[in-house]
């Protein structure tokens, strides 16, 4: 039921050319380009980073040549300290694999011998003034933000007492007017209509907001509003992890909604399992205060308190049935 | 289905021209969904045609799945070939 409301498959990029990297990024990295600028051209696949290890000593078995390479202190004092012929050799060995980007750190030059081939084998060789260490925990998290899954999804994203809830539903069916209500009440809209989700990490998921548009919303009959104009910075956000997915659907006679609150049920996106609630809509029903419990009982569950687990074994205390209690607490 | 269209009204699919197109969506029971480049967005919402920011000339691939599919492929593109009345929006000014 839920899938109508995601595009059809994930979205992810595929590549990343060093030439954008390096204008983009320039200032943010510290960095400078060793080689000729043709090099540039060359594509950045994946978000590993790696130090080049024993394809410096001409071991080719296992290299994983389809990294960003980062050469740092330790790499550049060897290659110096080489006789001209062994550093020929390593380098015509490594370079005749198609290494996507070399980055040497720490302000460091690379032996000219290196620049050569590199520029031969249009491989590019950027300089960076950061530390080994910072420029690879950086680099790592820019490409793999780069290169994470994503997709967009039509629904809203609140922040609801720190929670990120994010609201699906047939269009008209209310997710924008219950997210203003919330708003009303002291909680911030991440974004209405239109969610960019990116998955970062196994199970987790990022919500954002448009850049230009993202702080409005839209009301039926009233159409669309500012919210950071009309209630200030306090009621918004630019990205909010989503915690959990609440689906307004319709009340329908025959349709089996969770009583209990045991079913924990959940759904996928991009992979990632999220906490999922079905709310049935009854005119008169106040969705808003729903809201903000589903968004408390999720803080509880944290903590390690389920309301209704909770309920049913007391439930089975009071019942004498105490021994059962561990066969059920799934 | 699907079907690739051209923005052809000089000042894109702004506000007047979203929301025809958002009243036109609505009354079909189908899904509709509107792509411009990595971005997909629901047809039926305002908010998210309108965030495509999709200028003349850009294209856009509408893709529709439900029982009355066909109506609604064919009600959208016959608004994109009128390029959304724009015509009369300029004289009216």
């Amino acid at each position: 039921m839920l899938k109508s409301f995601f595009t059809d498959g994930t979205l992810m990029k595929k590549t990343l050319k060093v030439s954008q990297f390096y204008s983009q990024q320039k200032e943010r990295f510290q960095l400078s380009l060793y080689t000729q600028e043709r090099t540039l051209e060359s594509l950045i696949v994946n978000h590993e980073v790696s130090r080049p290890g024993l394809i410096l000593c001409g071991f080719t078995k296992k290299f994983a040549y389809d990294r960003t390479l980062i050469f740092g202190e330790t790499e550049i004092v060897y290659l110096e300290n080489l006789p001209q012929k062994e550093l020929s050799t390593y380098i015509e060995t490594m370079c005749s694999f198609d290494i996507p980007c070399i980055v040497v750190s720490k302000g460091l030059k690379p032996p000219k011998r290196m620049v050569e081939v590199a520029n031969r084998r249009r491989i590019p060789v950027l300089g960076t003034t950061l530390g080994t260490q910072e420029f690879s925990r950086k680099l790592t998290g820019f490409l793999e933000q780069y290169f994470a899954p994503h997709t967009f999804v039509h629904g809203s994203l609140a922040d609801v007492y720190g929670v990120g809830v994010m609201y699906l539903g047939a269009s008209g069916i209310g997710k924008s007017e219950c997210v203003l209500d919330l708003v009303e009440r002291g909680h911030r809209l991440v974004c209405d209509d239109v969610v960019h989700i990116t998955r970062v990490g196994e199970n987790t998921l990022v919500g954002m907001a448009d850049e230009k548009f993202g702080n409005h919303m839209e009301i039926r009959g009233l159409g669309i509003i500012d919210i950071f104009r009309l209630f200030g910075i306090r009621a918004v956000r630019s990205r909010k992890r989503i915690e959990v997915v609440v689906e307004l659907v319709h009340w329908e006679e025959n349709v089996a909604f969770d009583r209990t609150g045991l079913a924990d049920r959940t759904t996928e996106i991009l992979g990632a399992e999220l906490p999922l609630v079905q709310v049935p809509l009854v005119p008169g029903k106040n969705i808003t205060v729903i809201s903000e419990v589903i968004a408390m009982n999720y803080l509880l569950k944290l903590k390690g308190y389920h309301s209704a687990k909770e309920f049913n074994r007391r439930l089975l205390e009071e019942m004498g049935q105490g021994s059962y209690i561990d066969e059920l607490s799934e | 289905m699907s079907a690739e269209l051209k923005i052809q009204n000089k000042l894109g699919l702004h506000a007047r021209p979203a929301a025809m197109l958002v009243q036109a969506t609505n009354k079909f029971k189908s899904e509709i969904l509107i792509k411009k480049n990595d971005m997909e967005v629901n047809a039926k919402s305002i908010l998210g045609i309108m965030m495509l920011a999709a200028e003349h000339g850009s294209s856009l691939v509408l893709t529709v799945s439900g029982e009355d599919a066909e109506q609604a492929l064919n009600a959208v593109t016959e608004l994109f070939e009128r390029k959304f009345d724009e015509a009369e929006e300029e004289e009216n000014g």
